[in-house]
C-alpha cells in the first residue's frame, strides 16, 4: 500500500496552493473568441476608417468560426459545466446594488462572492445578447454573398427585413467595440491583474481564493 | 448625425434602409471612455473613503 502512496504523483511545491479558476479547453475559448472578435472588428471598421483591403472573405470565415465557438460554448456550458455559475438571481442583484451604493459612497462592504460575482454575470449575460445578436445578423447576412459552399440568394428577405438585419449587425457590432474597451480596462486594472493570470495560466493562489471569494458558493 | 444609412432608389420612391450609421461609431466609443473614467474616479474615491476610515 505504502508503495502504491509512493508511487503516486505527488504536487509539485506550491501545486496545492493553487485553485484552478478556468480549464484549459475554457481559456483557450476566450482566446479563440477574443481573437475571432479583434479580426472581425478589424475588418469590419479599419476599411470604415480608410485602410482600404479585401476584408469580406476574411470577415465572413472569422464570423463562422466564432458561430462555431459559441455553438461549442452554448452545449459545453449547458451540458458539462455549471451554468448556475453565470445565472443572475435575486442575490446577485442585491449584491450589484451594495457594490454600486459601494461605489457611491456607503460604508458597507459588500459579501464575497462565487466564482464569477454580479458584475461579470452582468457583463457576460450583455455579452451573449451582443454577440449572439451579431452572430445571428451575420450568419443571415452570409445570405447575400457566393462563397465555396453557398450560392447567394438576397431574394429570401425583402429590402426592409434586409435593412433591419443590417442595422442590427451594424448596432451590436460597435457596441462590441464599446464592450472591448471596457473589458481591456477591467482587465488591466492592477487589483484584476490575477483574473488576468488566471486566464492564461489557468489558477489562483490559494490566497487569492481565500481573500476574494465566498468558499461555501465557489468550492475549490 | 445620423442613426441609420439610407440608399435612394434612382428610379424615386421612398428611401430604402440599408443599415446603421457609421457615424455613430465614435459615440459607441466615447461611451466606453465616459464609463470608464466615471467608474475610475468613484473607485479612487471609494478607495480613498475606506483608506480614511481604516
Amino acid at each position: 500500500m505504502d508503495q502504491i502512496a509512493s508511487n503516486k504523483p505527488q504536487p509539485a511545491a506550491g501545486q496545492a496552493e493553487r485553485v484552478i479558476r478556468h480549464t484549459a479547453l475554457d481559456r483557450l475559448y476566450h482566446w479563440l473568441m477574443a481573437i475571432c472578435v479583434l479580426i472581425l472588428m478589424a475588418t469590419a471598421f479599419l476599411p470604415i476608417l480608410g485602410i482600404k483591403f479585401e476584408w469580406l472573405d476574411i470577415h465572413w470565415i472569422t464570423g463562422v468560426v466564432l458561430a462555431a465557438l459559441i455553438v461549442i460554448h452554448i452545449i459545453r456550458a449547458l451540458f458539462f459545466q455549471d451554468w448556475r455559475n453565470m445565472w443572475i438571481g435575486l442575490r446577485d442583484l442585491r449584491e450589484m446594488r451594495r457594490d454600486l451604493a459601494r461605489l457611491f459612497g456607503s460604508r458597507i462592504e459588500p459579501p464575497k462572492p462565487g466564482k464569477y460575482d454580479a458584475s461579470q454575470k452582468l457583463y457576460h449575460l450583455g455579452v451573449a445578447v451582443v454577440v449572439l445578436s451579431v452572430v445571428c445578423s451575420g450568419l443571415l447576412m452570409l445570405l447575400k454573398i457566393d462563397t465555396p459552399l453557398w450560392r447567394r440568394n438576397p431574394y429570401l428577405f425583402s429590402a426592409d427585413t434586409w435593412g433591419v438585419i443590417y442595422v442590427i449587425h451594424g448596432m451590436a457590432a460597435m457596441t462590441i467595440v464599446a464592450i472591448v474597451i471596457i473589458h481591456l480596462y477591467f482587465t488591466l486594472m492592477p487589483n484584476s491583474w490575477y483574473m488576468l493570470r488566471a486566464m492564461v495560466r489557468g489558477w489562483i493562489s490559494r490566497e487569492e481564493y481565500t481573500k476574494h471569494y465566498d468558499a461555501t458558493r465557489w468550492k475549490a | 448625425m445620423e442613426f441609420f444609412r439610407y440608399s435612394r432608389s434612382i428610379y424615386g420612391g421612398s428611401d430604402q434602409l440599408i443599415g446603421a450609421s457609421w457615424d455613430l461609431l465614435p459615440w459607441f466609443v466615447g461611451a466606453a471612455v465616459v464609463f470608464i473614467v466615471v467608474h475610475a474616479v468613484l473607485n479612487a474615491l471609494a478607495k480613498h473613503r475606506v483608506n480614511q476610515s481604516s
